[in-house]
């Protein structure tokens, strides 16, 4: 068996490609008192990330057309758009904000579509049964607690 | 950006690069601008507190972690550091994976050279504690193989390392190797080693550095991870740097006794139980023959720093999966030394500017003078760091 060179070794013989792993072993650590915190501010700097990486891709674009001449320095930062193109991108910034605030915009709208009054009507039919279990359980509890007063009186 | 100097470098989308830069900058902010804040809320809020509570200081790096867990400052580092660190190895996986059978072609290419060599061992044996978790986070850690012949380990370190490092460990990632092996040149002209073995190297980043610094010597380089190995023995090809590199553990040297002039490491035994460090200075003496040099840099040991800097240093060892990191940091290096069979008197340490972040001529007014290890810069990755290393004569 060949010992040498980069093929060889046990671990890595007649082994079929995997993927590379991309989690960690031993997990991670959280440090706020709700981690979600932490998942939440992991999750806010990959979106940093990538809206710098959004920002590294215009100035190569940017410095492209300028070294191609199709753009002259500070052009774009003077460019003002025409009346079409500012209404064509309102309204994608609009979409763009609604989108953003979808979670919200549900909840302000819950009680309007039929889906929605369907699902309340099931939730609103389900509460009185779980009322009800619950006051089962404390009528329990409330027997086993006399009990144990009783057999303390005795 | 910061990427490795070498044709084994991967290719990177303008995205995946501005990624990668995000990572470095955010790692600069936190390990600069969040622990200069951490530490401020330490001085002006936590310790005061301690001190009304206790009517005394904190008296060690475990006191003052537990005193700071509940601050906000400490709270916020810790949560960005984990989770750039977590980034750090995300923004290689991507390129990493698309260019696997590329790299492995490179890897051959670059063997067929005929510089240096590599052996691994058929039936090799990780030991546990190097392989059980993903030590600093790095999924994989340093000995997973995801097929045949797999060296994306040594990749993903490389790469990550360049990222991780955001230039203060030098454009070939070979500060500590450059700093050290210059200085000990330079302190000890009439010391000539002709064999010098690295233990531990990973991908050789720093072995490569006794090579340059001594050209005609023998270098070899072990580890336990042949992924690695793979990679440094290409790597080192590819810098025309004739290394030996053996998969080996550095507890059990395969060398006979006298056979070395030289016994380095860097960064490496923080990862190994006490007990295997024990193990490993003592193969160290065996096989140095008599005025040989140990040379170890490390990170500074508890005892010789404040209690604040002895928890900074030590919050890896609770949140960077580095379960050694504070019991090697506990240890006295002139005490495991002298366990070892070396003379109290042939100890030595030094604290080193880095040569890449000070320039020669400070790098070179620390062979004059030297500072104190008790201080914010040494061995810690950030602006102005200065790199710790003790070991013995033998």
């Amino acid at each position: 068996m060949e010992i040498t060179g980069i093929s060889s070794g046990f671990r890595g013989m007649n082994k079929a490609k995997t993927p590379l792993r991309r989690t960690i072993r031993g997990g991670r650590h959280y440090f706020f008192a709700d981690p979600a915190i932490d998942k939440l501010l992991a999750m806010l700097v990959t979106l940093a990330s990538e809206v710098w990486a959004g920002r590294e891709r215009l100035a190569a674009l940017e410095s492209i057309g300028v070294k191609r001449g199709m753009l002259g320095v500070g052009e774009v930062d003077a460019h003002e758009f025409d009346e079409a193109e500012e209404a064509a991108l309102a309204a994608q910034r609009k979409e763009f904000i609604d989108s953003l605030f979808r979670v919200i915009a549900e909840n302000r709208t819950r009680t309007e579509t039929p889906e929605v009054r369907r699902v309340s009507a099931v939730r609103k039919s389900v509460r009185p049964q779980r009322a009800a279990r619950v006051s089962i359980k404390k009528a329990r509890v409330s027997a086993k607690n006399a009990l144990a007063k009783k057999r303390r009186a005795r | 950006m910061l990427e490795p100097k070498h044709s084994l470098r991967l290719t990177k989308t303008r995205d995946e690069k501005a990624r990668m830069n995000f990572v470095s900058g955010l790692r600069g902010y936190v390990l600069n601008d969040l622990a200069n804040d951490m530490r401020a809320a330490f001085e002006t809020a936590v310790e005061p507190e301690f001190r009304g509570r206790q009517k005394r200081a904190p008296k060690d790096g475990r006191e003052v972690h537990k005193a700071i867990k509940e601050n906000e400052h400490f709270k916020f580092y810790s949560s960005l550091r984990v989770t750039a660190q977590d980034m750090v190895w995300q923004s290689v996986l991507p390129p990493l994976e698309r260019q696997r059978d590329e790299l492995k072609t490179k890897a051959h290419q670059l063997e067929a050279k005929g510089v240096g060599s590599l052996q691994l061992k058929p039936t090799f044996a990780v030991p546990r504690y190097a392989s059980a978790i993903d030590v600093h986070l790095m999924p994989g850690n340093y000995d997973s193989e995801f097929d045949q012949g797999d060296l994306s380990a040594g990749a993903l370190y490389d790469n990550g390392l360049a990222v991780f490092s955001f230039g203060l460990m030098g454009q070939n990632l070979d500060d500590i190797g450059q700093s050290i092996a210059r200085f000990v040149r330079a302190k000890y002209p009439e010391f000539h080693p002709n064999n010098i073995l690295d233990l531990g190297c990973t991908i050789g980043h720093n072995t490569g550095s006794w090579k340059d610094t001594y050209p005609q010597a023998r270098v070899r380089g072990i580890d336990v991870a042949a992924p690695c190995l793979r990679y440094a023995h290409a790597r080192a090809a590819a810098q025309g740097r004739a290394i030996d590199f053996e998969q080996m553990n550095a507890e059990q040297l395969e060398y006979p006794d006298a056979s070395f002039d030289l016994v380095f490491s860097s960064m490496f035994l923080h990862e190994l139980p006490r007990a295997s460090i024990a193990r490993t200075f003592a193969e160290a003496h065996r096989v140095l023959r008599p005025g040989g040099l140990m040379l170890h840099m490390e990170l500074p040991p508890n005892g010789q720093l404040s209690p604040y800097d002895a928890f900074y240093l030590d919050w890896d060892s609770y949140y960077n999966n580095e379960p050694f990191y504070k019991p090697y940091r506990d240890l006295d290096p002139q005490t495991i030394c002298r366990a070892a069979g070396f003379a109290s008197d042939n100890y030595l340490q030094f604290v080193i500017p880095s040569i890449g972040w000070y320039g020669e001529q400070v790098w070179a007014e620390a062979l004059r003078e030297q500072q104190s290890v008790d201080s914010d810069k040494t061995g810690r990755l950030t602006d102005g760091i200065r790199w710790y290393c003790f070991g013995a004569w033998k």
